[in-house]
C-alpha cells in the first residue's frame, strides 16, 4: 500500500477487456542442419552422452530396486528410488544452458536433473576450478575414493564425472562418502559447487525456496538465474502458486529501485514444470488439473503471462532452444518465466508402481518414442556420428557404472555414518551455531540514509530506557522505550551491519509491521530488502530458506503465531531440516517472527510454541521484556541458525520494569537458552514462557502479602535450547514449582518442561511439577478470556490444590484430579 | 438359606486380621466344623471352622487381605442360593483417608472456604510422602509416623516434616526402617534403586578382597516376615531404642525350694494339686513381693507413672509363631496352685495360637525364664511401657561358707532389667534382694 500508488476509482471501474497473448505449444521446428550451425559435432555426442549416463545410472538405480543386482554387482538398497526414465532430453536440454551461476532446485524425482547439471557444470568450469572444488568439498573426502580407485587417465573432467556419479551414488546408498555424508538421500542430493542446489522430497517445496534464491540474486545483484523445477503434479500445491505469485509480484519492476537505486528488474527465476502427465498417478491432464496445458498457468500470474510455453521435452535441441530464450528473458530483468516441458516418465513412481493407471500400450508408445533412441537416429542419419561411436560410449558408461557401484557399495571405501563410534555425528550438525556479524563482509550495506538520520533511530534516542522514572513514577506510553523498540534496535542496526540481512511479511513496509516493530523503517531500508510480501505464509518462509541456503540472511514475519499452520511445511520440513539434512554444508540464518494475540479470538491468540519446539532443528524463543527482545533478537540475528521467534502482543507496549539501568544501548546479545530469575524467592519457584510472566509477578505479590509465600520467578525466555540448571538449582531451593504460559496446557512446552524438571529433581521435590496453562479450547472472545488463559489467581489456586495448602486459602478454580480425569475423558 | 461367614472379634481390641490362607476354594463341599480358612491378628493366628455344612458358594476376601472384624468373608450354602446380600460393599470397607484433604468442592460450590491444612490425625501408616520431606526426614531423623500430614490427599510434605524437628520429634538412625542412608545404590550417580533393597547382602571386604577368585554367592531364601514376627520385632526394638534398661543379676539358694518343688510333687496326687513347677514358685514370689515395689509395678507413660494395685504377672512363653507374652491377672490374689494352673492355661493357649488377645496384654510385670535352657545370666527386654522384666536363670552349684567350711549349695540365677527412667538402681537391687530372700525362705513366704 505505497502512497506513491493512487488508488483511483475511476479506473477501478473503467469497462474493457484483457488481453492475452498466444501461448506457443510445441513450435520448436528447426531441422538439425540448421542447429549444427550453432552446435559442434561434439556438443551433439556430449548432449548424448549426458543422457545416456542418466539413463544408465537409474537404469542401475531400477534393477538395484528390481533385482538386487546390476550388472552381476549384488546390493540391497532399501531407499527410496524415484526415476526419471524417458525424461533425461528435458533434464540434459535445461542444463546445457546453465552456468555455474545458475543455481537449480528439484523434487524427489531429481537424480537426472543432479547429473545434467553437474555434467554441463563440468564441461564449463575449467580444470583448475574443476579440481579445487572437488579437493575442498568436504575435505577432499569423495574426491580422495575416486582418485584412489578409479582411473580417469589423468583427465580431470573425466575424474570430476567419476566424482559426481559417485558422490551422487554414495548419498543415495547413505553412505558417509556422499555429497552430504548420506544424510540427505535420493531425494536430497545436491552440491552446491555446480550450481546444483538441494532437491526436495515434498512435492513443490521447492518452488518457494527457489524463490527465495532469485530473492537473493535479486536483492544482492548477483550474477546468474535460477531454476525451480517440479513435475506437472506439484502445480496443484498452495506453495508453488504461492511461488509464481510472489516471482510475479509488481513491485519488483514498479517500486523496487524507485529510489532510482539498486533496480535489476523482474525476478530472474525460471518455473520449469517437467511435465511427465502424472502426479504419481493422478493424470494431471484430464484428471486431476483442469488447466489442460501447464503453460496455461503463466496467464494468471502477470500481463507477460510468465512468458509461458510449451516444449517438446522428448528433443533435447528443443528444451535448450526454449530454455536459452527464457535465460535471455531473465537476465535481461523480464522475469520470471514458466516452461512446460512435455515429457514422459516410463518407469513407474517408484519401483513398487505397478502402473495400474496407465496402460502397456500407452507406455510402449512412448518408449518407441525414446528420446535417447530418437536423438541417436537423428545423429547417425544426419552423419554426425556412426552407430559404432554409439557402442563404444555405451560400453565405456556400463563400465564406469559399474565401477562406481562397486565403490558405493563397499563399506570399508564407502562407510556409512558409525553413529556407536561418532554418537554425536548427527547432534553436532542439528545447528551450526555460529555468530557471524555479516554474512558478506565485503560489501557495504545498501541503505537510503546514515543509520543516526533514522526516524525510529531518532525517536528511540528520546525515550526513557526504564519503565519508571528516577523517581519511580511510571513513564508516559510515548516516551518509553518498549518491546517493539527492544526488537528494532537490534534489527536496525543489522541492516547496516549485514548487506544480505533482508525482512519481509505482511504489511511490513510502509504500515511498519501490523503491530509497529518495524515503523518508521521505510524512510532508511531500499524496497530490495525491505518489502510488503503477498498474503503467502507458505511463500515467505520458504523463500527465507532459499535465501540463506545461498548465503543470505533473513528477518521474516507471520503477523500471527496462528499462521504457522499456513506455512507447515516450510517451517516443520525445510527451515528446521536443511542445516542437518544437508551434512551441516547449508547454514540456515533466518529469525521467523511470529506474534501470539490476544483479544482476536480463537485463530488469532494462539502459543504454538510446542508445535516449533517439537521439531528438531529449530530454536525457539519466547522473550517478555524490552531487555530480553533486544538480547535475543541480537542473538537471533547474530547466529546462522533458523530461531523462531515468539512476540505477544499484549506486552509490545511494556517497559522495561527489571534492569535497573534500563535497556542497554549499543549492541546487547543474550544467549539463547539461558532462563532468567526475574523475581528471587524462597518457597515455591514459578517457571513462566512469555507474557504471563506479568500474571505470575501478580501472583507472587498476593502469595507474599496474603499468604506469606516467596515466590521464584524464573522467565524462560527460550524455549529451544533451555537450560535447565538454573531451573533445578531453584526447585533444589524451594522443592515446589508451577510452570506457567499462555499456551494450550495438553502436549505443552509447560509439560515437557514439568516432566523434564520433576525426571531431574524428584528427589527434591515437595509435591509434582505442576502445569498452569490455558484451558483446552478454542480462544473465545476478549471478554471471556479470563476464563480461558492463566489468571493470577490459578496459579495460587494450582499451588494450593496440587503442592502446598495455603491457610485460609478459598479456590476459585477447580485444579482437583477428579476435575482432571473428567476433563480428560471428554478430551478437554 | 445360605450361611455367611464372617471376620470373627478376637478380642475387643482387634479391629482387623489378616486372611493367611484359605482351605477351601469357591464350589468346596465343607462339613461343619472343617476348617474354612486361617487367619491371625497382630499376636495370635487361629483357624475359622465351618459354621454348617454346605457348598462353598462364595469367597468376598483374598489370602492377605486385613479383613476388618464382623465384615464378610464367605459364604455357605446351596446351589442356586442367592448371595448378593452378603457382597461386601467396596465403598463401606474403604479406608478413610488419614487427613482432612482440603479439596476444591465442585464448580457449583466453587467458593466455600476450605477447611485448614491444619489437620489432626496423626499418619498411623505412611502412605504418601513428597520426596522432598522424605529426604528431609532422612536428614533430621524425623520420626515420620508422628507427621501430620498438610499436603494434598493426606501427602506428608516438606514443612510437616519441618514442624516435626521444630518439636524435637525425632527417632534414632539406627532405629529407622528400610535401607541404610550410607548405602552405596547401583542406579546413577549411586542412587539406591529397588533391586539394591532386593539383593542378598554380600559378604563384606574380606570376600571382596580376594580378587581374582569368584565371588561365592550366598545361597539364601527369602521368607516374609509373619505378622507377630514384624509385631515382635517393632516392640522389642521400640523397647531398647526408647527406654533405659539395665540389668541386675543376683542369685539365691534354691535349697529349700527345691525340697519344698520335692515334697510337692510326691505329695500333689493326694492333695490335688497341679505340677507346680520351680518357675510358678517364682511367680508366687514375685507376684507377693512385687507390691512392696510399686515402681516395678508399674507403667511408664513418658510424664506418667502408672502404679497397679494388682499384680497381671506376664509370662513370657516361646511359641512356633515366636515370643508371646500372655497375662495372669491378679495373680497377686491366687494361691500358688491356682497361679500354677492360671499360668499353664495361658501358656498352652498361647502355644497353640489360640489365645484371647485380649489375654496378651494388659501386663504389669513379666517374668521369662530361660533356665531350662541352661542360660545362667541374661538381659531380658522389657515389655513397654511396663518398667521391669525378671528374667529366671539356671541352677548351678556353687560354694559358701558355712561355718568356717566351704559348702556347696544350689544357686538359681535372677537377671533382673528395669527402666532407669522409672526407678533408680538401690530400689531395683532392693527387689531383687527381697524375692531372693523369700525364694530361699518360700516356707516363709506360703505361711505369711
Amino acid at each position: 500500500m505505497p502512497k506513491s500508488q493512487y488508488v483511483d476509482p475511476a479506473k477501478a471501474f473503467e469497462a474493457g477487456y484483457i488481453h492475452f497473448d498466444d501461448i506457443p505449444v510445441c513450435q520448436y521446428n528447426k531441422t538439425l542442419k540448421e542447429e549444427l550451425k550453432i552446435y559442434s559435432k561434439e556438443d551433439m555426442m556430449r548432449i548424448y552422452r549426458d543422457m545416456a549416463i542418466i539413463r544408465e545410472f537409474e537404469t542401475m538405480l531400477n534393477e538395484v530396486k528390481v533385482k538386487s543386482e546390476y550388472n552381476g554387482v549384488k546390493y540391497n538398497n532399501p531407499g527410496p528410488a524415484h526415476l526419471s526414465i524417458g525424461q533425461e532430453a528435458s533434464a540434459v536440454g535445461e542444463a546445457y544452458c546453465l552456468d555455474i551461476n545458475d543455481f537449480s532446485f528439484g523434487s524427489h524425482r531429481s537424480h537426472g536433473e543432479i547429473l545434467a547439471k553437474g555434467l554441463s557444470s563440468i564441461h564449463k568450469l575449467n580444470d583448475k576450478e574443476l579440481y579445487d572444488v572437488m579437493k575442498e568439498f568436504l575435505d577432499g573426502s569423495v574426491l580422495s575414493v575416486v582418485e584412489k580407485h578409479m582411473n580417469a587417465g589423468g583427465n580431470i573432467k573425466e575424474l570430476a564425472i567419476n566424482f559426481l556419479l559417485y558422490g551422487a551414488l554414495a548419498e543415495i546408498f547413505a553412505r558417509k562418502t556422499g555429497f552430504n555424508r548420506g544424510l540427505g538421500g535420493s531425494m536430497h542430493a545436491f552440491f552446491i559447487p555446480f550450481g546444483l542446489m538441494p532437491n526436495n522430497a515434498i512435492v513443490g517445496a521447492s518452488a518457494p525456496i527457489a524463490l527465495g534464491a532469485a530473492l537473493y540474486k535479486r536483492s544482492n545483484h548477483k550474477p546468474g538465474i535460477i531454476i525451480s523445477n517440479c513435475g506437472d503434479g506439484a502445480t496443484g500445491r498452495g506453495p508453488v502458486l504461492e511461488a509464481l505469485n510472489f516471482a510475479s509480484m509488481d513491485q519488483i519492476t514498479k517500486l523496487w529501485g524507485m529510489d532510482g537505486k539498486f533496480s535489476d528488474g523482474g525476478m530472474p527465476i525460471l518455473f520449469n514444470v517437467f511435465n511427465n502427465h502424472y502426479g504419481m498417478g493422478g493424470q494431471t491432464r484430464g484428471e486431476t488439473m483442469g488447466f489442460d496445458m501447464a503453460a496455461r498457468l503463466g496467464a494468471g500470474f502477470n500481463p507477460s503471462q510468465m512468458h509461458a510455453e510449451r516444449v517438446n521435452g522428448y528433443d533435447p535441441l528443443a528444451v535448450i532452444d526454449a530454455v536459452t530464450r527464457k535465460k535471455k528473458l531473465l537476465l535481461e530483468g523480464k522475469g520470471p518465466a514458466l516452461l512446460d516441458v512435455v515429457t514422459y516418465r516410463v518407469s513407474g513412481h517408484s519401483p513398487s508402481d505397478s502402473s495400474t493407471y496407465r496402460t502397456q500400450e500407452e507406455i510402449d508408445a512412448w518408449k518407441a518414442a525414446d528420446p535417447i533412441l530418437a536423438f541417436k537416429t537423428k545423429l547417425i542419419l544426419g552423419g554426425v556420428a556412426t552407430e559404432n561411436e554409439f557402442v563404444t560410449l555405451h560400453e565405456q558408461i556400463t563400465n564406469r557404472m559399474t565401477e562406481i557401484m562397486k565403490l558405493a557399495i563397499n563399506d570399508e571405501i564407502s562407510p556409512r555414518m558409525d553413529l556407536n563410534k561418532e554418537p554425536d555425528a548427527i547432534s553436532s550438525i542439528m545447528f551450526s551455531n555460529q555468530n557471524v556479524k555479516s554474512m558478506d563482509p565485503s560489501r557495504e550495506a545498501e541503505m537510503l540514509m546514515p543509520k543516526e538520520e533514522c526516524p525510529r533511530v531518532k525517536e528511540i534516542a528520546g525515550k526513557t530506557r526504564t519503565a519508571t522514572d528516577a523517581n519511580g513514577k511510571p513513564v508516559s506510553k510515548m516516551k518509553m522505550y518498549n518491546i517493539c523498540d527492544g526488537l528494532f534496535e537490534p534489527i536496525i542496526d543489522k541492516f547496516y551491519d549485514d548487506p544480505t540481512l533482508i525482512a519481509y511479511g505482511e504489511d511490513n513496509r510502509d504500515w511498519g509491521g501490523a503491530f509497529g516493530v518495524y515503523k518508521k523503517m521505510t524512510e532508511a531500508v531500499p524496497y530490495h530488502r525491505f518489502f510488503n510480501s503477498p498474503i503467502s505464509e507458505s511463500a515467505i518462509v520458504g523463500s527465507a530458506v532459499g535465501y540463506a541456503m545461498c548465503g543470505g540472511r533473513a528477518i521474516v514475519e507471520l503477523m500471527y503465531a496462528d499462521f504457522i499452520g499456513c506455512a507447515g511445511d516450510e517451517i516443520f520440513n525445510q527451515m528446521a531440516k536443511w542445516q542437518a539434512m544437508s551434512a551441516g554444508i547449508l547454514k540456515m540464518p533466518i529469525v521467523l517472527r511470529v506474534s501470539v494475540g490476544s483479544k482476536y479470538g480463537a485463530q488469532h491468540s494462539q502459543d504454538w510454541t510446542a508445535l516449533c519446539a517439537h521439531i528438531p532443528g529449530l530454536k525457539v524463543v519466547f522473550p517478555a521484556t524490552p531487555t530480553d527482545a533486544k538480547g535475543l533478537m541480537t542473538s537471533a540475528l547474530d547466529g546462522t541458525d533458523p530461531v523462531v521467534f515468539f512476540e505477544s502482543q499484549r506486552i509490545y507496549g511494556i517497559g522495561e520494569e527489571f534492569v535497573k539501568d534500563g535497556v542497554p544501548t549499543g549492541h546487547f546479545a543474550i544467549p539463547m537458552g539461558e532462563p532468567d530469575i526475574k523475581r528471587e524467592g524462597k518457597d515455591v519457584t514459578i517457571l513462566t514462557i512469555g507474557a504471563v510472566l506479568y500474571r505470575a509477578l501478580e501472583a507472587a505479590k498476593i502469595l507474599e502479602e496474603k499468604y506469606g509465600v516467596s515466590a521464584e520467578i524464573i522467565d524462560a525466555r527460550s524455549v529451544v535450547p533451555f537450560n535447565y540448571e538454573k531451573v533445578i538449582e531453584s526447585v533444589k531451593k524451594t522443592g515446589k514449582i508451577l510452570i506457567v504460559g499462555d499456551a494450550c496446557e495438553r502436549n505443552s512446552v509447560m509439560r515437557d518442561m514439568a516432566s523434564n524438571i520433576t525426571e531431574m529433581c524428584f528427589d527434591y521435590l515437595d509435591g509434582p511439577a505442576v502445569v498452569v496453562g490455558s484451558r483446552n479450547w478454542i480462544t473465545p472472545a476478549f471478554e471471556l478470556e479470563k476464563s480461558f488463559f492463566p489468571q493470577p489467581e490459578w496459579i495460587i489456586d494450582a499451588l494450593h490444590e496440587k503442592i502446598m495448602p495455603l491457610s485460609g486459602h478459598v479456590c476459585t478454580n477447580n485444579f482437583t484430579d477428579i476435575e482432571k480425569v473428567e476433563r480428560a475423558k471428554m478430551g478437554l | 438359606m445360605a450361611t455367611v461367614v464372617i471376620m470373627p472379634r478376637q478380642g475387643q481390641s482387634v479391629e482387623s486380621c489378616i486372611i493367611t490362607a484359605f482351605n477351601k476354594k469357591v464350589g468346596d463341599m465343607v462339613e461343619k466344623g472343617e476348617t474354612l480358612f486361617s487367619y491371625e491378628t497382630d499376636k495370635s493366628s487361629f483357624d475359622e471352622p465351618a459354621p454348617e455344612s454346605g457348598k462353598l458358594l462364595a469367597i468376598f476376601r483374598e489370602e492377605g487381605d486385613d479383613v476388618p472384624c464382623l465384615e464378610n468373608v464367605c459364604v455357605i450354602g446351596q446351589d442356586g442360593e442367592d448371595i448378593s446380600a452378603f457382597v461386601p460393599k467396596e465403598e463401606e470397607t474403604a479406608a478413610v483417608a488419614p487427613a482432612e484433604v482440603p479439596a476444591v468442592a465442585p464448580a457449583a460450590q466453587a467458593a466455600t472456604p476450605v477447611a485448614e491444612p491444619t489437620a489432626t490425625a496423626v499418619a498411623t501408616d505412611i502412605r504418601a510422602i513428597s520426596p522432598r520431606a522424605r529426604l528431609l526426614a532422612e536428614k533430621t531423623h524425623a520420626d515420620l509416623l508422628k507427621a501430620v500430614p498438610t499436603g494434598p490427599n493426606g501427602r506428608i510434605i516438606e514443612r510437616d516434616v519441618q514442624r516435626l524437628v521444630d518439636l524435637g520429634l525425632t527417632v534414632s538412625p539406627a532405629a529407622k526402617e528400610g535401607y541404610s542412608v550410607a548405602m552405596e545404590g547401583s542406579g546413577i550417580n549411586g542412587k539406591v534403586v529397588l533391586g539394591d533393597l532386593n539383593a542378598p547382602a554380600v559378604a563384606e571386604a574380606p570376600v571382596a578382597a580376594e580378587a581374582a577368585s569368584a565371588t561365592p554367592v550366598a545361597a539364601y531364601e527369602d521368607v516374609k516376615l509373619p505378622n507377630i514376627r514384624k509385631v515382635i520385632a517393632k516392640s522389642m526394638h521400640d523397647s531398647l531404642a526408647n527406654m533405659a534398661q539395665l540389668t541386675l543379676n543376683a542369685s539365691f539358694d534354691a535349697t529349700k525350694l527345691m525340697a519344698f518343688r520335692a515334697s510337692l510333687k510326691a505329695g500333689a496326687e493326694k492333695m490335688g494339686l497341679g505340677n507346680i513347677t520351680l518357675n510358678d514358685m517364682v511367680l508366687f514370689a514375685v507376684s507377693r513381693v512385687l507390691l512392696n515395689h510399686k515402681t516395678l509395678n508399674a507403667h511408664y507413660l513418658d510424664d506418667t507413672m502408672r502404679y497397679f494395685n494388682t499384680v497381671n504377672l506376664g509370662v513370657a512363653v516361646d511359641t512356633e509363631r515366636g515370643l508371646m507374652v500372655p497375662t495372669v491377672f491378679g495373680a497377686e490374689k491366687m494361691s500358688l496352685n491356682e497361679l500354677s494352673k492360671a499360668a499353664k492355661t495361658v501358656i498352652t493357649a498361647a502355644q497353640s495360637g489360640t489365645i484371647n488377645p485380649d489375654l496378651l496384654k494388659g501386663g504389669t510385670f513379666t517374668v521369662t525364664n530361660l533356665g531350662s535352657l541352661g542360660i545362667e545370666s541374661f538381659t531380658p527386654v522389657i515389655n513397654p511401657p511396663q518398667t521391669g522384666i525378671l528374667g529366671v536363670c539356671n541352677i548351678t552349684k556353687r560354694i559358701k561358707e558355712v561355718n568356717g567350711e566351704d559348702v556347696t549349695y544350689p544357686a538359681m540365677g535372677l537377671s533382673l532389667t528395669f527402666d532407669h527412667r522409672a526407678l533408680d538402681g538401690a530400689p531395683a537391687a532392693k527387689f531383687l534382694k527381697e524375692l531372693c530372700f523369700a525364694l530361699e525362705n518360700f516356707d516363709l513366704l506360703l505361711t505369711k
